[in-house]
């Protein structure tokens, strides 16, 4: 029996189905994200297993218990928000303390555990501030801790990380993902990034027009897209017709592939029948765009000395290893 | 927050505010010293300088009574209006989004119709009947209800729409607060800012008001407009110091009021 238990979730919205048919599994301590573009449904589950969005049919077990019938306080379930969704009113202290004010726990048993969060999110030091007065990382932070200090059964992030700037991005996922291993925390993660949900998964589930598409560890997902969607969301995958694929590896295929372009090997050694049309610095990779008997390819290389470089319309000769050919649907 | 600006631009930026508020004390300024000055007829400058204007207004009955009888309608008709804005907002914000159009267009209709044409209607409607109210001050405070409504709505909903309404009720009731005490430890508080914009716009508003006071109330129950206007025969300098003393009045109304709304954090 797993932990938490999505069974035939269905939602309809003004007439209009967001999905119709939802079934996953997560086990206890998993941080598992819903990945997939805009629309796709992924918030729209995450808000009915948080029970701010009623459901029209289907069942969301946790710990056995269905949730369904539950109002949200009644749910044990912790979420953070992509506007982190602070209270103004209050500063850093009541903020976190809100959710123990509702559950009546008294206040030397609330300070200790308020401290404990905030030390966990590293912002001791701004207890007293109000949150207009913090940059955006640390409100999320704030969001996070607030989330925690009630010791939720399953914690939901929606896209917490998408209103913030590159770097600090990065530094709070890292932070995320080590607090949650820490407490062994179920978690959920909503986003829209491939990077964010590859980097700080155990696994993914890919979302497209109110279907899991693919689910699957950050390995699986990244190296056998099950089809077109899957390939084209993940990666940067060259997607070939039949017709294309034949062209190019010069024996009859009757199904799409798909290549990544970082298992196209370029060398000057051999059958210089490929060209290089333009090419891209992305900093430790150059990716190239190179036409290869009419088909055209992007391929990666890792940018290791300025001296390798290939000029554009420099002819190379192109090898794919077998095994990156991925078939899709 | 300012930037100081040299040469003729910076010249004529000062001009047009110098301009501007030297049109708008103007008056405010002449009022004053008339409402001071023993007499001023003939010359150019008032022959003396008296307090006993001021002294006869606030010492006479029936212009306290037209101040308290106005303040009462006015309070009367704030705490209506939000007692039962608040939450209409509220529900329309969080449940109903789509009303708000419906909404704005419904708030301008006090504005559309004239008051000397609506106080008619109001005469008609209220004059006799189970529910004739004119000549009390129930029906201005049901009027004045209406009035300040625009005021209320707008200034309200600004306010609704900067704080991020359904993400704050989310995160509280997952939080375990019930719909109530996250209406009112959540919401509430961070709606003062417009709340406090609202009250006191509609409060100055109300407070000149005259139209609908002297159609459908009058002497019976009268306000400080009213009293102003029925004032018109006496002394100008007692009818100035009239002026001035509603006028000082709200601004000592609104000064306190800033003082109370700055954020104590800031």
């Amino acid at each position: 029996m797993s932990y938490v238990s999505v069974q035939h979730l269905q939602k309809n919205y003004s007439g209009t189905t967001v999905f119709s048919d939802i079934n996953c599994e997560i086990q206890k301590g998993e941080f598992v994200t819903l990945l997939g573009p805009s629309g796709c449904g992924k918030s729209t589950l995450l808000r009915c297993i948080a029970g701010l969005t009623s459901v029209d049919g289907g069942k969301i077990l946790l710990e056995g218990q269905d949730l369904v019938p539950l109002s949200p306080q009644k749910r044990g379930i912790g979420m953070v928000f992509q506007s982190y969704a602070l209270f103004p009113n209050m500063t850093v202290e009541q903020n976190i303390a809100f959710g123990l004010r509702m559950q009546k726990v008294n206040t030397d048993d609330s300070q200790r555990r308020v401290a404990e969060v905030l030390k966990l999110v590293e912002l001791n030091d701004f207890a007293a501030r109000f949150p207009h007065q913090l940059s955006g990382g640390q409100c999320q932070r704030v969001a996070l801790a607030r989330s925690l200090v009630t010791r939720p059964r399953l914690l939901l992030l929606d896209e917490p990380l998408s209103a913030l700037d590159a770097r600090i991005r990065k530094h709070l996922r890292e932070q995320i993902r080590q607090i949650q291993r820490e407490l062994g925390l179920t978690t959920i993660f909503v986003t829209h990034d491939q990077e964010e949900a590859l980097t700080m998964s155990d696994r993914i589930f890919l979302m497209n027009q109110g279907k899991i598409v693919q689910s699957g560890d950050a390995e699986t997902l990244y190296t056998a897209p099950v089809d077109v969607f899957a390939a084209g969301f993940i990666g940067n995958y060259n997607l070939l017709d039949a017709d294309s694929a034949t062209r190019l590896l010069q024996r009859p295929i009757n199904h799409r592939i798909a290549i990544r372009p970082e298992a196209i090997e370029l060398s000057l050694n051999g059958q210089l029948d490929a060209q290089v049309r333009s090419h891209s610095l992305l900093g430790n990779v150059i990716r190239y765009r190179v036409e290869a008997r009419g088909v055209e390819l992007v391929v990666d290389v890792l940018n290791r000395s300025a001296a390798d470089l290939h000029p554009d319309g420099q002819r190379l000769a192109l090898s794919i290893d077998p095994a990156a050919l991925c078939e899709v649907a | 927050m300012s930037r100081v600006e040299l040469g003729p631009v910076g010249v004529y930026h000062r001009v047009v505010v110098y301009l501007l508020f030297a049109i708008l004390l103007l008056p405010l300024i002449g009022t004053l010293i008339y409402s001071i000055s023993s007499s001023w007829s003939a010359t150019i400058l008032p022959s003396g300088f008296t307090f006993k204007w001021y002294l006869q207004l606030w010492s006479d009955p029936r212009f306290l009574g037209a101040f308290g009888q106005s303040l009462l309608v006015c309070v009367g008709s704030l705490l209506l209006s939000v007692v039962l804005i608040l939450p209409l907002l509220f529900v329309v914000h969080y449940h109903f989004p789509k009303l708000d159009a419906l909404m704005n267009i419904l708030i301008l209709l006090p504005f559309a119709v004239p008051p000397v044409v609506s106080s008619v209607g109001l005469l008609q409607l209220y004059g006799s009947g189970p529910f004739a109210m004119v000549g009390t001050p129930w029906i201005l405070i049901g009027c004045y209800f209406t009035i300040a409504l625009p005021f209320m709505y707008r200034a309200i909903t600004n306010n609704l729409q900067a704080i991020n309404l359904r993400d704050l009720m989310d995160a509280a009731q997952l939080l375990g607060a019930s719909t109530w005490q996250a209406a009112f430890l959540v919401v509430l508080p961070n709606l003062r800012k417009g709340l406090m914009v609202a009250l006191l716009l509609s409060f100055s508003f109300l407070f000149g008001e005259f139209v609908f006071a002297n159609i459908l109330v009058g002497t019976r129950y009268e306000t400080l407009q009213v009293y102003l206007n029925n004032m018109r025969n006496s002394s100008g300098h007692f009818t100035s110091a009239l002026v001035i003393s509603y006028f000082f009045f709200v601004l000592v109304l609104t000064w306190a009021a800033n003082i109370l709304n700055k954020d104590k954090s800031e």
